[in-house]
């Protein structure tokens, strides 16, 4: 008898998720592609920022993924997986898949806020509490797939990166209220800023809003995708798990036969 | 204006590279899954010839 038989069919993908995968990853392309087009050639250059400010229609879009949609959607899957009434290994792949896209995220955030941060401030990093609390960020969730990585039972797997998913989530708050809460050489937010009064007006705006929407649609493909990843690692896996058992039965059904001879 | 498209090609290409990442490691994935799915079948006509 073969590992995944009888125990987890083969988990086959209905035309219609391939295709949902299809038609989100093309609007996502077609959604990036206006975007860098607006924010390269259309849009004006700032009265005060010059051409620097194009950057603004990528870092603070990848920063909204990391931040609110990928480590926050880590965070309520981690809380519905130890929920009792909502447990169920579905959350588990969700808040993985979230986290793996929100680190990538994460880092396109370091790094475009650097590259605007050099020919602004003058230096590349300061620690300041905005990038800090980030880099603290990157490196708790860092630390979250380096958990998954060690070899432990599925439910045991889920429930302790549930926690340490809490625990790292904990600082998307602090990320987030830090230029208010510090002096911070970080400008404060644009658009959710505490009177929710845009400073950002007409093709900037809109252009603003566009990358906001692209790089969510780049987010939900990535996470489509990396959770299809999850599922079949994890039929495979649990296929590698039941042969090694079968193989360690059988040593043992073989060391019986030798006694009793 | 050299800030502003390193920024772009930077941030892209590292999102284009972790997209054809995943998709890489989907299809190598969905490939092993046909392989052991399809050796389950081989064996099943096997136990049911005996």
């Amino acid at each position: 008898m073969s590992p995944n038989q009888g125990v987890h069919p083969a988990p086959v993908q209905s035309p219609r998720a391939r295709l949902t995968v299809r038609v989100v990853g093309i609007a996502a392309a077609v959604g990036v592609a206006l975007t860098v087009w607006l924010g390269l050639w259309v849009t004006p250059p700032d009265q005060v920022q010059g051409n620097l400010v194009r950057l603004v229609y990528l870092h603070p879009g990848v920063a909204w993924v990391a931040l609110y949609l990928a480590f926050g959607l880590a965070a309520v899957a981690s809380l519905l997986y130890l929920w009792p009434r909502t447990r169920s290994l579905f959350w588990d792949r969700l808040a993985a898949a979230a986290v793996e896209v929100g680190v990538v995220f994460n880092v396109c955030t370091l790094i475009s806020g650097s590259i605007w941060g050099k020919p602004t401030w003058g230096v590349y990093w300061a620690w300041d509490a905005r990038l800090t609390s980030t880099a603290v960020l990157l490196v708790l969730f860092l630390g979250y797939l380096a958990l998954r990585r060690v070899p432990a039972e599925p439910e045991v797997r889920a429930k302790r990166s549930a926690f340490v998913a809490l625990f790292a989530s904990v600082d998307v708050p602090i990320v987030h209220f830090s230029v208010l809460w510090w002096k911070t050489l970080h400008q404060g937010a644009t658009v959710l800023n505490p009177d929710l009064s845009p400073t950002i007006h007409g093709s900037m705006a809109w252009t603003l809003l566009l990358s906001f929407v692209a790089l969510s649609l780049v987010f939900v493909w990535m996470l489509l995708v990396r959770y299809r990843i999850g599922v079949l690692e994890d039929w495979l896996g649990s296929g590698e798990l039941d042969v090694a058992l079968r193989e360690r039965q059988a040593e043992g059904m073989i060391d019986d036969e030798d006694e009793a001879a | 204006m050299g800030y502003v498209v390193a920024g772009y090609s930077i941030v892209l290409s590292i999102l284009f590279l972790y997209g054809v990442q995943l998709a890489w490691r989907r299809r190598r994935l969905t490939r092993a899954v046909e392989r052991v799915a399809a050796s389950e079948v081989g064996h099943d006509g096997q136990a049911g010839g005996r």
